[in-house]
């Protein structure tokens, strides 16, 4: 199974069009890799069905970094059971 | 100007004002005054105070089938049953909507009377207007009526231009004939001082009072003159230590206290030829005529009166109450002329289509973390009239999850988050990056994307399947 941030990672370059390479953990999701806002939305969603959790909006949408959606999405899925690779 | 100046140190807080004495948000926000306020009339200083429209029986009356009818195609009687049954649920049963008014000229002017009257409410009050005429004077008598308003006009533009007459004394004595004659049948008579704001008040319009309040001394309480204010061309100001003809609270303290004429014999009359109409009917109030006469919408003659659901709010302001209000018959009375083609601008205050709808997406993020940070009062429950959002390109997801939730009727924790409505925020913004578009989203075209994109969410909260 790939690991959360190897699926952060395909996810993000997914929905904002760039290079999954390119995609570092400390990298800002709109100053470094353009998200605009329906883009922050869009990775959330995606997010949620990429591990099949749900994420609290206002949590999910302050998470500013690639590295930061890596650590939250881990801690949902413990919370709500879902088994992923670290 | 002197200075004023003191030092103003922060009041640090965790904990927001959010002002609710004034912004219950359960009643329109309400109206406060903290002390009497002095005009210089005449030279002298003289006191109001406003904080008196509390206990006084302020009120509202109609003129919907008078003024409101000579700027449109007449009403059907039908329409003016309709139109008056709601008025009466209004006005509520302490009557906040007192009388109104109604032509009695033709065959079809009495059968609307008569009908109205049938529905049995005690408020409004029906009441009659006429010319001042001796012959007009017996449609009042035919008509069974209590009180009828009539035409008295005090500017020396009607009294000598439009009406011919050869001087003052000649006007003033052919008005009284017909008072005299109201007086002896029992008929209350409502003097309308028209173009009172571009009149001679000491000349012409502080004598003609002086002279029906003598009239009146003669007659029982309940039938003596009453007098209404007219602004006929709008020109009434209602700013402190402006000069009369013009000025509101200086003809109405003439009125009211050099003249003696009592607040609850006193009525308003205005138009909106400078966009004073509502402001100056509330002025009105409060400087002392208990009475303020409006239209529904704010619709007659060129520029239209003090709009009624407007005064109603006002009233609810200034007495901080409802007073046994129904406001929902205002949406009702709206969506009712609406249905019998009456044009209602969109963003009139109130009852506009989109009175309180807003596109911008970060007014939507406002209104979906709190109602009342961008919505006037408890619209929905109040107007029946939830706020809405109109999805634009401006919209974002904020305003998007704001029209699914109010489209599924979700509150509180069962609303859906923006992160599930990311789809459609998608193809609303594509319809705009991608295909140009410049019109706003109908709701029907939200509708059927909501279906579309959010199936499960329309068949938990529809019912039916996607």
């Amino acid at each position: 199974m790939a690991t959360v941030e190897e699926r952060v990672k395909r996810v993000t370059a997914q929905v904002l069009n760039v290079d999954p390479a390119e995609v570092q953990p400390e990298h800002h999701f709109a100053v470094d890799l353009g998200a605009e806002s329906v883009q922050s939305i869009e990775l959330a969603a995606m997010f949620e069905e990429e591990f099949g959790i749900d994420m609290e909006e206002e949590a999910a949408l302050s998470v500013e970094t690639v590295g930061g959606a890596v650590d939250f999405i881990t801690r949902c899925c413990k919370e709500q059971g879902v088994e992923v690779e670290e | 100007m002197p200075e004023a100046r003191k030092p103003h140190p922060l009041q640090d807080t965790t904990e927001p004002n959010l002002v609710q004495d004034t912004y219950p948000y359960a009643l329109p926000p309400l109206i406060h005054f903290e002390g009497p306020v002095t005009e210089v009339i005449d030279g002298e200083p003289v006191t109001f105070d406003f904080r008196s429209v509390a206990d006084r029986d302020i009120a509202i009356t109609d003129t919907t089938f008078r003024d409101g009818q000579q700027a449109r195609p007449p009403y059907t009687i039908e329409q003016m049953v309709r139109i008056y049954d709601l008025l009466g649920r209004i006005a509520g049963p302490g009557g906040v909507i007192r009388q109104s008014e109604f032509f009695l000229y033709t065959k079809n002017d009495r059968e609307a009377l008569d009908k109205c009257r049938e529905l049995g409410h005690p408020w409004p009050e029906c009441t009659g207007w006429i010319r001042a005429e001796k012959g007009d004077f017996r449609l009042v008598r035919e008509a069974g009526l209590a009180e009828t308003g009539m035409l008295t006009s005090s500017s020396d533009y009607h009294i000598f231009h439009k009406l011919g007459f050869k001087s003052r004394r000649e006007c003033m004595d052919h008005y009284c004939e017909v008072v005299d004659a109201a007086l002896e049948a029992g008929v209350r008579p409502r003097c309308h001082l028209e173009d009172v704001t571009r009149a001679d008040v000491d000349g012409f319009v502080l004598p003609f009072v002086d002279r029906l309040m003598e009239m009146s001394a003669q007659a029982p309480e309940e039938k003596s003159v009453k007098i209404r204010l007219c602004d006929t061309m709008g020109f009434g100001l209602s700013f402190p230590g402006a000069r009369l003809p013009r000025s509101i609270p200086k003809l109405i303290y003439k009125l009211n206290r050099e003249c003696g004429v009592p607040s609850d014999r006193l009525e308003w009359h205005g138009h909106n030829d400078f966009h004073k109409v509502h402001a100056n009917a509330a002025t009105a109030w409060l400087y002392g005529c208990d009475f303020v006469n409006t239209t529904i919408f704010g619709f007659g003659e060129r520029t239209g009166n003090p709009p009624l659901e407007g005064s109603v709010i006002e009233y609810i302001a200034l007495k901080h109450d409802l007073s046994g209000i129904d406001t929902l018959a205002i949406t009702e009375l709206a969506d009712y002329m609406r249905s019998i083609g009456f044009p209602i601008p969109d963003n009139y205050p109130l009852v506009g289509k989109n009175f309180n709808t807003t596109r911008a997406g970060i007014h939507a993020g406002g209104l979906r973390r709190n109602e009342q940070i961008y919505n006037i009062f408890d619209t929905a429950a109040l107007l029946g009239r939830p706020p809405h959002v109109a999805i634009t390109d401006k919209s974002g997801a904020d305003g998007v999850a704001h029209w699914v939730n109010e489209f599924f009727g979700l509150k509180g924790e069962e609303r859906i988050s923006k992160i599930k409505c990311a789809k459609l925020a998608r193809w609303v913004l594509d319809r705009y990056e991608k295909e140009g578009r410049l019109t706003a989203i109908s709701d029907r075209e939200m509708e059927a994307k909501t279906r579309q994109l959010m199936p499960d969410f329309w068949t938990r909260y529809k019912g039916d399947e996607a």
